[in-house]
């Protein structure tokens, strides 16, 4: 079977290049010959690709050492699980895991077009034919999981034990997932420009897949986060990393073309930036995976330096000036009609949301690369942290909550001043109110005042938007408020779902500001001493200690401390913090200590519990209150709710009536007239 | 110049740009990285004589902050208190705490106990650049690109506005239309329509 994979990545090559080739000469030629044959190209190479995986889940499952990839991201006892998740724990397997989704994904959208957009599809298929072969020629020549090596070893060096988390089963997975789902939107993009076919028909397709990226993406980051909170011992979920800032980067142009692709649809305007945004998300997506994998910039994620960064950096450039060059080529067919009927619109609302988004876009490509043109201009190694991207972005975000709040409720095309003030007297109320009450009870600290004015305010317009349907589905058809409720979003997924994600996006900004109250503690405690902190809403904690302990797990040798907290006199659960040292089937160490902190999740704190090392029978630990932090995965997992509210399709029936009512509609109005 | 011309000036321009970006990761990829995570060598003492009669003037609150901007060099990207109070593997963000210790107790305030870290280390000691020289422009790009975009689009919502403004004007006086205008005639609108085609 390893053999098989091996092989079958060969093949899968030669079918992506069969696949590019054809369907661009099917495209030029309008020869369905040729089309038909690229297409089966596509899914034949997807189909070697997925030969290829199962073979080297083969050997990851069967412990195979010979291969290198195994024999350093698995040893003989790591748990089946996360010999699973050693397919993407490495570089080499990595490579293809994104060959397999791309390869599904570029599948999946041929054949689910294959009957419509018959001029673009043959340039879709040719595009993704295209990018999938340069990814499988990449692992194949770069970074190849079936690389044998020189002699057997008795037992592999076993997965990094930060690595061994559920979340981190799942985590790339999905980030992968929402990465890879970009390349989707931008063979559409390449197809509308070589077509000229850049109306509003290849929007709708460009508009699922560029949902389906967005929403895996949110889950994937996320997830990370969570993963950095409970595995990395630091006490935060996001520390500005190079890694993380390559996630967020495609993210926040994929959310702005996402609002921008409205304004096409309902207005026809946009084409150029439209376009533009779809490329960058790409663009941003193949950056971040160079910064990812080339060790060009230092970062806890990083994979180790190889020639796969070459690789990506000559992609992205060729990708880059192809799409220049078509872009300008195609300028004068991407004009559209540009008016505005008035500066307080919608559109503009949308606009101005844009230019936020992408300008954070910007400011965290800026802070990430910093490094790097400093030491380019001045011959100076800097480093831009937390405290930087803080100082730029926060303000950026402030600005970015209060339009989630003002876009929506402005009217398309022109907004009156007596419309502005019945939409907005009640939530600018609301955020006026909240933000003088936090006041009153001493919060003095100016970011998360206006944080939380804005969130109040952003929460006040989508509980009103709410209200309002609800109140007209009342009053027409006599429903009670939770079936109207449910009928509301389901008759109008995008306008509602889109207010999900916003409330969602509400949640995780007032989430954030909480961790400007956080609360550290430093001690040292033998078995049985207590200590007393106070959380920062003012409540006494004491923890006594139950001491230090040892013992042998599957695959490491755990030290332990045991807290017992108790707040105001009231006992709550134990909380323990490891320091693990995990070991091979031999008993070699593998790796450096790990550490296991203890949580106990509250939904207005979590108190989160470190043990940093160990003296004779003293415990060293590190107690810290982090305020919300539970809000941030409720607001996360909110917007992704939201995303696929919003991206699931319509009903048939609904489909169905809707294909009635427009053949229906000639005769209504012959009949009228 | 002709449309061909500027194209082609566009994508010169572009290419270029793209290549400096590119080419700049590039180089400092061939170069040696400096340090790789958990660098068990990269730490340097901070020596300083203690100053005369040195009494500390740092509190322990302004310590904890004052390492929250020094990184550690272990090859981690958290600051030293951070890194010290979470990772026992790391040896070097413990031995760096112990400087700034002895330079608080001989008596050097916040800046200079950064200064002599930078002085030490270069300025990858430092969790945020210097606000100085070319730094300045890592703090202040992405505000005055932020800054031009909103006027940018501010103008072009502007002149958006105006065509669309033009173009409702236009329209009631349409070879036998009526105007559309409550309170406007026809001709009062031929005549605007006249005085404008002459202003532009």
């Amino acid at each position: 079977m390893i053999l098989v994979g091996e092989l079958s990545l060969w093949i899968a090559l030669l079918m992506c290049a069969w696949s590019a080739t054809l369907s661009f000469a099917g495209g030029r030629l309008r020869r369905t010959d040729l089309i038909v044959s690229g297409e089966r190209g596509l899914y034949a190479g997807f189909g070697f690709v997925v030969l290829a995986s199962a073979g080297l889940w083969t050997a990851l499952l069967t412990s195979d050492f010979s291969l290198r990839y195994v024999a350093s991201f698995t040893s003989a006892n790591l748990p089946v699980i996360y010999k699973i998740s050693a397919f993407w724990g490495g570089q080499a397997g990595s490579m293809l895991f994104w060959c397999l989704i791309l390869g599904g994904y570029a599948a999946l959208a041929t054949w689910v077009n294959r009957r419509d957009n018959r001029v673009l599809m043959p340039w879709v298929t040719g595009t993704n034919a295209l990018v999938l072969l340069f990814f499988v020629a990449t692992t194949v020549f770069a970074s190849n999981p079936f690389e044998r090596l020189e002699w057997v070893p008795a037992d592999g060096r076993g997965l990094n034990p930060q690595l061994q988390n559920p979340a981190m089963a799942l985590h790339p997975p999905l980030l992968y997932l929402g990465y890879v789902a970009t390349a989707i939107p931008f063979g559409f993009a390449i197809a509308a420009l070589i077509t000229r076919r850049l109306d509003a028909e290849w929007l709708g397709a460009v508009r699922r897949w560029s949902l389906v990226s967005w929403v895996f993406l949110t889950l994937g980051i996320v997830l990370g986060m969570w993963w950095a909170y409970v595995e990395l011992g630091w006490g935060g979920y996001w520390m500005w990393d190079p890694v993380e800032n390559a996630s967020l980067l495609p993210w926040l142009t994929g959310t702005a073309f996402l609002h921008s692709i409205m304004i096409q649809e309902k207005r026809g305007m946009l084409r150029k930036w439209n376009v533009t945004l779809v490329v960058t998300t790409f663009l941003l997506s193949i950056l971040g995976t160079f910064i990812t994998r080339s060790g060009v910039i230092q970062s806890v994620h990083s994979f180790a330096q190889s020639s796969v960064g070459h690789w990506f950096a000559t992609f992205f450039v060729l990708a880059l000036v192809a799409t220049v060059v078509l872009v300008s080529m195609r300028l004068k067919d991407l004009e559209s009609p540009a008016q505005l009927e008035a500066m307080i619109s919608r559109e503009a609302a949308f606009l101005y949301n844009n230019l936020v988004l992408v300008g954070i876009a910007f400011s965290v490509l800026w802070g990430t690369l910093f490094p790097i043109l400093s030491e380019w201009v001045r011959g100076t190694k800097i480093t831009v942290g937390e405290s930087f991207f803080n100082a730029v972005n926060v303000p950026l975000g402030l600005l970015l909550l209060a339009l989630t709040g003002i876009g929506p409720l402005i009217a398309w095309r022109r907004a009156s001043v007596a419309n502005i003030q019945r939409q907005f007297a009640g939530p600018a109320t609301l955020g006026v109110i909240a933000a003088a009450a936090l006041f009153t009870l001493g919060i003095r600290e100016l970011y998360p005042l206006m944080t939380w004015g804005l969130a109040s305010f952003v929460a006040g317009t989508i509980l009103q938007e709410f209200w309002k349907g609800i109140g007209a589905r009342r009053t027409m058809y006599g429903e009670g408020v939770p079936m109207a409720l449910v009928r509301l979003v389901a008759r109008n997924r995008r306008r509602y779902g889109g207010y999900i994600v916003h409330a969602g996006i509400v949640i995780l900004f007032a989430a954030f500001a909480g961790m400007a109250f956080r609360k550290e503690y430093d001690v040292t405690l033998r078995a049985g001493e207590s200590t007393t902190a106070i959380d920062p809403f003012g409540r006494r904690w004491t923890f006594t200690s139950e001491g230090l302990s040892e013992f042998k797990a599957l695959n490491r040798d755990v030290l332990t401390v045991a807290l017992r907290p108790t707040v105001d006199g009231q006992p709550l659960p134990i909380l323990t913090s490891e320091k693990r040292q995990h070991r091979d089937s031999r008993g070699q160490p593998t790796f450096q200590p790990s550490t296991e902190v203890g949580i106990l999740s509250q939904q207005r704190q979590d108190v989160y519990l470190v043990l940093a090392g160990a003296i004779g029978d003293q415990a060293e630990i590190r107690i810290n209150f982090n305020p919300l932090v539970a809000w941030v995965w409720h607001g996360g997992i909110l917007m992704a709710i939201g995303g696929l509210i919003v991206m699931w399709p319509p009903s048939m029936r609904r489909r169905r009536q809707e294909g009635y009512v427009a053949e229906l509609a000639p005769q209504a109005v012959a009949v009228s007239a | 110049m002709s449309e061909v011309a500027s194209r082609r000036r566009f994508v010169q321009a572009l290419v270029v740009g793209a290549g400096a970006v590119v080419a700049a990761p590039l180089g400092s990829q061939s170069a040696p990285q400096p340090s790789t995570p958990m660098s068990t060598d990269a730490y340097r003492p901070v020596l300083r004589a203690a100053k005369p009669g040195a009494t500390p003037q740092v509190t322990d609150e302004q310590r904890d902050a004052l390492e929250h901007r020094i990184k550690c060099q272990c090859g981690c990207i958290l600051d030293v208190y951070t890194c010290r109070t979470t990772d026992f593997t790391c040896s070097t963000s413990p031995a760096m705490h112990r400087d700034v210790l002895r330079l608080i107790a001989g008596g050097y305030t916040e800046q200079e106990i950064l200064d002599a870290f930078v002085e030490t280390y270069g300025e990858v000691a430092l969790t945020a650049p210097k606000k100085e020289g070319f730094n300045w422009a890592g703090y202040f790009a992405p505000g005055v690109v932020l800054a031009v975009g909103g006027i940018a689009l501010t103008v072009l919502l502007r002149k958006w506005r105006a065509e669309a403004q033009l173009a409702a004007v236009r329209a009631p006086i349409a070879p036998g239309g009526a105007s559309s205008l409550p309170g406007v005639s026809a001709d009062d609108l031929a005549r605007l329509d006249r005085a404008i085609r002459e202003e532009a």
